[in-house]
């Protein structure tokens, strides 16, 4: 099992590497990064040249990317395009900020749609499936950030009408909390189900399929033939296998998560990754972006080693191979 | 004859399909009595795997339905047991054995930590150390060569033959008075089945469990069964001693099915199948539901309109057939099944 962890950890190495190129050559050729500041009255030749030799400018686009390789490992990816600013500090910052939104949509999804799917599949048909059938179709269609305003008007009409705040509709905290935890909470609570509404119409469908492809097998017979409860067989037997295809429908899930993080931080004002990238495109500085993608394809590749890793570890068959 | 182990009665199971109502099962009746084997063979559809499925309460309900009859065991009806009463009996005092050894074991656990459930379901006391010690003992019993390594192997690194043979020991591990092995050679290579049936046979001395042995295959009935039921369209058609039931069957479907065989000491260019196809168990035919295959009928009204009950022959104690004429294979068994295969 080790083994087959290093190895998965090495492979993602040059993935990486491969990663970083495409993203430096593509938003390279997407335009002269220049080109904003020499419009600027106040920025000066100098500077626009002072720039030019500090990132390397004047070389061929291989060569630019090796230099920005070594700036990003060595430098923590250095400073913006003026040189005024050190990116990592801030892209730190909204890591750490939407990690904690999509780390808790993500479990909240799982959690829910497992047991959705798992009851769905044992009580196929009933009520109980015919609804969770009707929400997913909801989760899947419903845009994130009309669900997101949906959910602020209704908790901005229940305050008003009561005076209670049970939820905050922007920010990620207020300035000076009596309890920090439970103000987070209060602030996370709506972005949070915003975001994992379309996780768990996606989930709870693989769950219920694959539930239902599981408990008609041979071995549940078999479990069942042991005289194993019933409960048992479901959790135990049932359910263990029809986790493996749900775990990696979620790691590769991550992806768009990330995207619906971007949209849901935006309508709820969320100093995350999202606000962030949306805030330095609107900048023209290609140096954060490019490092705002980089993280994110470091959080892409790291899910699918987590799925990997989760899934030899569900699969015995798959981990020797 | 002691007390059946296993008392079938009249057990109806049928499946609400889009099509209509499957009659699998109808009016099934057998017994299994202490310590012997009894072969239950038919093709696939005949009722076989569904009525044992039925005894132990493992028909999915909807869509099956278990409509009437009784399954005696141990004094007490199992149709009227609730799940937890079945649980303790299923794989307790009734061992089960399936098909496909390959699909039958849960892919993501190991070998040993199945036989393990096994033997820690019916004995809450069983410490894990001594539930792996059993199991390893159990491995060691059926023949899984270096069962302590092999006990924490999953079943994608056993081989057909030792999986088949796990398959057993977790059968066994509880000591059953009842065996049923459902096929359990089908899904093996021949050299193969032969040393299962051995270890298997094995089991059933250690044990004294009676033993119900489906298949398909008569050479397997010949070998271990003591006692047959033939079964055909979800009923028992003909049962006796195993040496009746191959020697003098009075049943035209076991007559077909025994002149089916391929034979050593004929020079045949071709098997002798049975013509025609297995009903429809939606829609049954009238009266015998054998007679639209029958080289017995010869169109007579009689098998169309009444159903022959399984009734005693002449041939010998314990031997039964449901046909209006059965008698008449008596004196030209080995004459009809020549004309069976002069015929076609």
């Amino acid at each position: 099992m080790l083994v087959y962890v290093v190895r998965r950890f090495l492979y993602s190495i040059p993935v990486l590497l491969l990663c970083s190129f495409i993203i430096f050559t593509f938003v390279s050729v997407s335009g002269d990064p220049l080109s904003e500041v020499k419009r600027r009255p106040n920025v000066s030749q100098v500077t626009v040249q002072q720039i030019v030799e500090r990132k390397h400018l004047d070389e061929s686009i291989p060569v630019q990317w090796a230099y920005w390789l070594k700036d990003a490992t060595t430098n923590s990816f250095g400073t913006d395009l003026l040189g005024n600013r050190p990116i990592w500090p801030d892209l730190k910052r909204v890591m750490g900020n939407t990690l904690q939104l999509v780390v808790a949509a993500e479990l909240l999804a799982f959690t829910i749609a497992l047991a959705m799917g798992v009851i769905s599949a044992k009580r196929q048909y009933s009520l109980f499936d015919y609804g969770t059938t009707t929400f997913s179709f909801f989760g899947f269609s419903m845009p994130v950030f009309w669900f997101a305003l949906i959910l602020q008007v209704i908790v901005t009409n229940i305050y008003l009408a009561t005076d209670v705040r049970i939820f905050y509709t922007a920010n990620l905290s207020s300035p000076n909390p009596e309890n920090f935890l439970l103000d987070r909470i209060q602030h996370l609570a709506l972005p949070v189900i915003a975001l994992s509404v379309l996780s768990i119409a996606t989930y709870s469908r693989y769950m219920r399929a694959s539930m239902l492809e599981v408990v008609n097998s041979d071995y549940v017979r078999t479990a069942r033939a042991k005289g194993v409860p019933e409960r048992k067989v479901t959790v135990h037997h049932a359910m263990r296998n029809a986790l493996i295809p749900v775990v990696t429908v979620a790691a590769l899930n991550f992806g768009t998560v990330l995207g619906g993080a971007v949209v849901t931080e935006t309508v709820f004002a969320l100093d995350g990754m999202g606000l962030y990238f949306i805030r330095q495109l609107g900048e023209r500085d290609a140096y954060p972006v490019m490092a705002w993608l980089m993280v994110a394809a470091v959080f892409v590749i790291l899910f699918n080693l987590l799925a990997d890793i989760l899934y030899g570890y569900l699969d015995p068959r798959i981990r020797y191979e | 004859m002691s007390e059946p182990v296993l008392s079938v009665r009249d057990l109806v199971t049928e499946f609400k399909t889009a099509d209509g109502i499957v009659h699998a099962v109808d009016h099934v009746s057998y017994d299994v009595y202490p310590g012997e084997t009894l072969g239950v063979v038919g093709e696939s559809g005949s009722g076989k795997s569904v009525t044992v499925m039925s005894v132990l309460g493992l028909i999915p309900q909807p869509p099956g339905r278990i409509v009437g009859g009784e399954v005696i065991f141990g004094g007490r009806d199992l149709l009227k047991l609730s799940q937890q009463e079945l649980q303790q009996i299923r794989g307790g005092e009734i061992g089960m054995i399936f098909q496909d050894p390959i699909s039958s074991l849960n892919p993501v656990l190991t070998v040993g930590d199945q036989i393990s459930e096994a033997l820690l379901t019916h004995n809450s006391k069983l410490s894990a150390e001594d539930a792996r010690k059993r199991s390893v003992e159990l491995l060691h019993a059926v023949r899984v060569p270096n069962p302590d390594a092999r006990f924490d192997q999953y079943p994608h690194e056993y081989s057909g033959g030792m999986r088949q043979r796990a398959m057993i020991a977790m059968a066994m591990a509880n000591q059953p008075k009842l065996l049923i092995a459902d096929e359990p050679t089908t899904a093996l290579d021949v050299t193969i089945q032969a040393q299962v049936l051995d270890v298997l046979q094995q089991a059933q001395r250690e044990t004294h469990a009676a033993t119900i042995l489906i298949t398909h295959d008569l050479g397997l009935i010949a070998e271990m069964a003591d006692r047959v039921v033939v079964m055909y369209a979800g009923r028992v058609v003909e049962t006796g001693d195993v040496e009746t039931i191959f020697h003098a069957p009075r049943h035209p479907y076991t007559l077909g099915l025994m002149a089916s065989l391929p034979r050593l000491d004929m020079d045949l260019e071709r098997l002798q199948p049975i013509p025609g196809q297995p009903p429809s168990l939606i829609n049954l035919p009238p009266g015998c539901k054998f007679h639209p295959r029958c080289m017995l009928s010869h169109g007579r009204v009689r098998c169309r309109t009444e159903e022959p009950p399984l009734a005693p022959t002449a041939g010998g104690p314990g031997h039964r057939s449901a046909c209006h004429f059965k008698e008449e294979l008596a004196d030209g068994v080995a004459a009809l099944s020549a004309d069976v295969r002069t015929a076609s």
